[in-house]
């Protein structure tokens, strides 16, 4: 009988599998050790940590660098800064670091300009063995001044010049007096070696993690979308690591994560509090240490136009203010890990020391709304709804798509906002077009969104000073995307701003926020809290850091 | 055979060029290359960038720069990483490539063996089983699917019996410090399955009709009129003449499969091109969107070619059609 049996073709297929084989395993071969524990090194010296994001990249003053998640798992642990976030006497205060011998000298010269001398703690090195020297600041403040692509020129832009009169000296010298000087060398940058990059391209050397190091960690290796491993810098002059290997593996799936967590593959989390993540952390996860801290650097608030209809009005600002009853929208998406606390203030629990609590007087009243847009003008429609010269009082409301809690949360705020004759739309748009388009050019009435500060020093000035609202004037780079020109807090906010006093700094800046509360540019809702989870094997200090975050005292880590 | 071949690669040729300006055109309306900068305190950092990106020029002037960088392997530097999008696609296709292979070939083999059996015993209560089992299977969400695979093998173990590792492994597709083929194999089960078992539940019913039909065809009753054993028939004769409808199944599926798994690769946190898209159009990375996207694109075009010619290979009447 006729066969249609084909002896060649047979061989080709055998040889296109077994060259596909060959190919799958090659791609085996070449994939890297991504995850999991080191088998070379026991299980009490290293630690595995699920982060839930991987950095962008690693050349920390470009603007590919803006994810904090950077600095959690590299910049922090292997550069050092003029400055540390540290709590002292109940509040958070910038501290000089071991970088330094003490506090810097500060001078402000008859025309204004300010000097700060940085004195270099002569034991500071490099993790080749060359000492810190402020050359390193002569380089990393120029490279922020005058460089291309960089992420914020904010307080470096003041630089007048950087000088290093001797090897363990650097003078920086600012065209006006700064009150955030501590910022510089701090906060979001760090000192970069001058011996390594000054005759390099900072940002091919960097972008791809570095071998260089000046804290107690040093970057083992970054395979990209699997893991970030430190391992002890041995040159380190400070106290050195007890763990001998740490491993950042990044699992952005919330659920794998705590799954992971779970059978041991991860020993911490540092999740975001997105709804699921707190109905995981409700449902409990065995021989887990749960931390939770409403000692934030995050807040979440409204951000009202105020430039555009209906919130043009201040009475209807102050009314839409007393329709939101915000205890039971903090309750609704944080009770269930037992947060309850409302945010009064613009200022984040991080610079608590500089915020008042004036937004506590509006609190859920209907009949003071009823008085204020009445006597605005407003009567309400056959459907409810608040109506002046035949404009109803309707408005969107916008935040970054995706977001589960936050859309929870409109959700919530829009029904609050019907029952006091809002009508409230839900207009969400990509996280990517939120601050690059629709907040800078004003294409919305009521935006959704966080605020973070990430050192303790007031900046109250970017959000609402006049002369940051977004236009021509700043290139739209401005971020006081409310709008607002609150009379008299310009002057208050530059104070802030500039003087070096701290105690005037808190005076003006409490000022400063009650006119804000008056003007009700925007209504804080919640502090955004810090949620730590280590395996029980763990022993820290485990403590979060709402600046510098959970994994700042690695060093100091230990495992059963 | 060559003929045909070159014919259809030539077909394909126009696709991919219409595809290309789609997709710029799509691209470059629905993200700001620039969107990363707008909050940029530099003044010059946007016209600096329009101009180096040609952003001034009228669409299809763009196109066509682009389109000429992109053939030449000049695919630019991504906005999020500030590093080479080639390196970073590069990167990303391998493991993606590896979910794949192992993927395709398990899919493959168990479809064949479930759907000849199905065809062989139709209407048997294996048959009725193995239907029901296809349709729970296609009806499946991966992540779903993804998350009680883990849930059975990667953490109720450890917490049952106290083990200091889970059996399978689901967090990327390697332990730190190992590159053993066995902890390879702990870390590919879990994700391979979840993206398998949609593809077994969708082909084995190709399998199983296409067997169907060689079976009622006359040279099957021939055989068997001849006295050829049945086990003889339906492996040498009516399995082989099945195979080129399902190889064509598969070759599509494929390429699909190139950009298909975002869901897999997320939950087993594996750093492929699903990943890779997820991260980009999260981040506007307009840079990274248009080559990937075109890559995809054409290796849907080049499998749809290979599914012809697989095709053509397997059953010469087509050739001469």
């Amino acid at each position: 009988m006729t066969s249609f049996t084909r002896p060649r073709g047979r061989r080709h297929l055998r040889a296109a599998a077994a060259a596909g084989l060959a190919f799958a395993l090659g791609l085996t071969a070449c994939s890297t050790g991504d995850g999991g524990l080191d088998q070379n090194i026991s299980d009490d010296e290293q630690i595995v940590i699920g982060a839930e994001q991987e950095p962008d990249c690693a050349d920390w003053i470009a603007t590919c660098a803006a994810n904090i998640w950077g600095s959690y798992t590299m910049r922090i642990p292997t550069l050092p800064r003029a400055f540390e976030s540290r709590k002292t006497d109940g509040s958070w205060e910038l501290v000089p670091s071991d970088l330094l011998t003490g506090e810097p000298r500060v001078a402000i010269a008859e025309d204004g300009k300010q000097t700060i001398t940085y004195r270099i703690n002569p034991e500071a090195r490099w993790s080749d063995g060359e000492p810190i020297t402020g050359e390193d600041f002569v380089y990393t403040g120029l490279q922020i001044r005058d460089g291309d692509d960089i992420f914020d020129k904010s307080g470096y832009s003041q630089i007048e010049s950087i000088d290093a009169p001797n090897e363990r000296t650097a003078v920086v010298t600012l065209k006006t007096s700064t009150g955030s000087w501590k910022k510089l060398f701090s906060g979001d940058y760090s000192v970069l070696p001058s011996h390594i990059l000054k005759s390099e391209d900072r940002a091919e050397m960097m972008k791809d993690g570095y071998d260089f190091s000046g804290g107690p960690w040093k970057i083992e290796s970054w395979v990209k979308g699997v893991s970030v491993t430190l391992v002890p810098n041995d040159n380190y002059w400070g106290e050195k690591p007890k763990l001998k290997k740490v491993t950042f593996q990044f699992i952005t799936d919330t659920a794998a994560a705590f799954l992971a967590l779970k059978s041991g593959q991860v020993q911490a989390l540092y999740p975001t509090p997105q709804l699921d993540a707190m109905s995981q952390i409700k449902a409990g996860v065995p021989n887990t240490n749960i931390d939770v801290d409403t000692d934030s650097g995050n807040l979440e608030a409204l951000w009202i136009n105020n430039a555009a209809f209906p919130f043009d009005s201040l009475a209807v600002r102050q009314a839409f203010a007393h329709s939101i009853d915000r205890p039971a929208i903090v309750e609704r998406l944080y009770g269930q890990i037992g947060v309850e606390q409302v945010q009064q203030s613009f200022l984040t629990p991080l610079n608590g020391i500089y915020a008042r609590e004036d937004f506590s007087r509006y609190t859920r009243d209907l009949e003071k709304v009823e008085e204020l847009m009445t006597d605005d003008g407003w009567r309400r429609n056959d459907e409810g709804i608040w109506e002046k010269n035949g404009k109803p009082a309707e408005f969107r409301i916008t935040t970054q798509s995706g977001n589960q809690r936050r859309e929870l949360a409109e959700q919530i705020l829009q029904k609050q906002a019907g029952e006091a004759g809002f009508s409230m739309k839900i207009a969400n748009v990509a996280g990517a077009d939120l601050f690059s388009s629709v907040a800078p050019k004003g294409d919305f009435e009521v935006g959704l969104w966080t605020i973070i500060d990430t050192v303790p020093e007031p900046d109250l000035g970017s959000s609402f000073r006049s002369d940051a609202i977004p236009g021509d004037d700043n290139g739209f780079s401005g971020i006081n995307f409310t709008r607002a020109s609150i009379p008299g807090a310009d002057g208050l906010l530059n104070t802030v701003a500039r003087t070096t006093d701290d105690k005037e700094r808190i005076t003006k800046s409490h000022a400063a926020e009650k006119l804000i509360a008056e003007a009700v540019p925007g209504i804080p809702i919640d502090t955004v809290p810090n949620i730590v989870m280590t395996s029980s094997k763990v022993k820290g200090p485990v403590e979060v850091n709402p600046a510098e975050g959970p994994f700042w005292n690695l060093e100091e880590w230990t495992l059963d | 055979m060559i003929t045909y071949a070159l014919r259809r690669l030539a077909y394909s040729i126009p696709v991919i060029l219409i595809a290309s300006f789609l997709l710029f055109w799509a691209v470059r309306r629905a993200f700001d290359p620039l969107s990363k900068l707008r909050l940029n305190q530099d003044p010059t950092a946007i016209a600096r960038e329009t101009e180096r990106l040609g952003l001034d020029k009228p669409i299809p002037e763009q196109y066509l720069l682009w389109f000429k960088d992109f053939v030449t392997g000049d695919w630019g530097t991504s906005t999020r990483t500030g590093r080479d999008v080639l390196d970073m696609i590069a990167g990303a296709a391998g493991p993606t490539i590896q979910l794949i292979f192992w993927g395709v070939l398990l899919g493959a083999v168990i479809a064949i063996a479930v759907g000849t059996y199905s065809a062989v015993k139709q209407y048997s209560a294996a048959d009725y089983v193995f239907t029901g089992v296809s349709y729970i299977g296609i009806a499946l969400p991966a992540f779903w699917f993804g998350l009680l695979l883990i849930q059975i093998f990667g953490v109720w173990p450890v917490q049952i019996w106290n083990l200091a590792e889970p059996p399978l492994y689901f967090v990327g597709l390697h332990s730190v410090g190992h590159s053993d083929f066995g902890d390879y194999l702990r870390h590919l089960a879990l994700p391979v399955v979840t993206m398998t078992i949609t593809l077994v539940a969708s082909w084995s019913r190709y399998g199983r009709a296409s067997m169907l039909d060689s079976l009622t065809s006359d040279y099957v009753r021939t055989a068997r009129a001849k006295g050829v054993p049945k086990r003889q028939v339906v492996i040498n004769h009516a399995l082989r003449n099945s195979l080129a409808p399902f190889v064509t199944v598969v070759f599509l599926d494929a390429g699909i499969l190139l950009g298909g798994l975002v869901v897999t690769e997320q939950i087993f946190s594996i750093p492929g091109m699903g990943k890779l898209l997820l991260d980009s159009l999260l981040a506007g990375d307009a840079q990274l969107l248009l080559p990937w996207m075109m890559l995809v694109a054409i290796t849907i075009v080049v499998f749809n070619l290979l599914a012809d010619l697989s095709y053509a290979y397997l059953d010469p009447r087509v050739k001469l059609s």
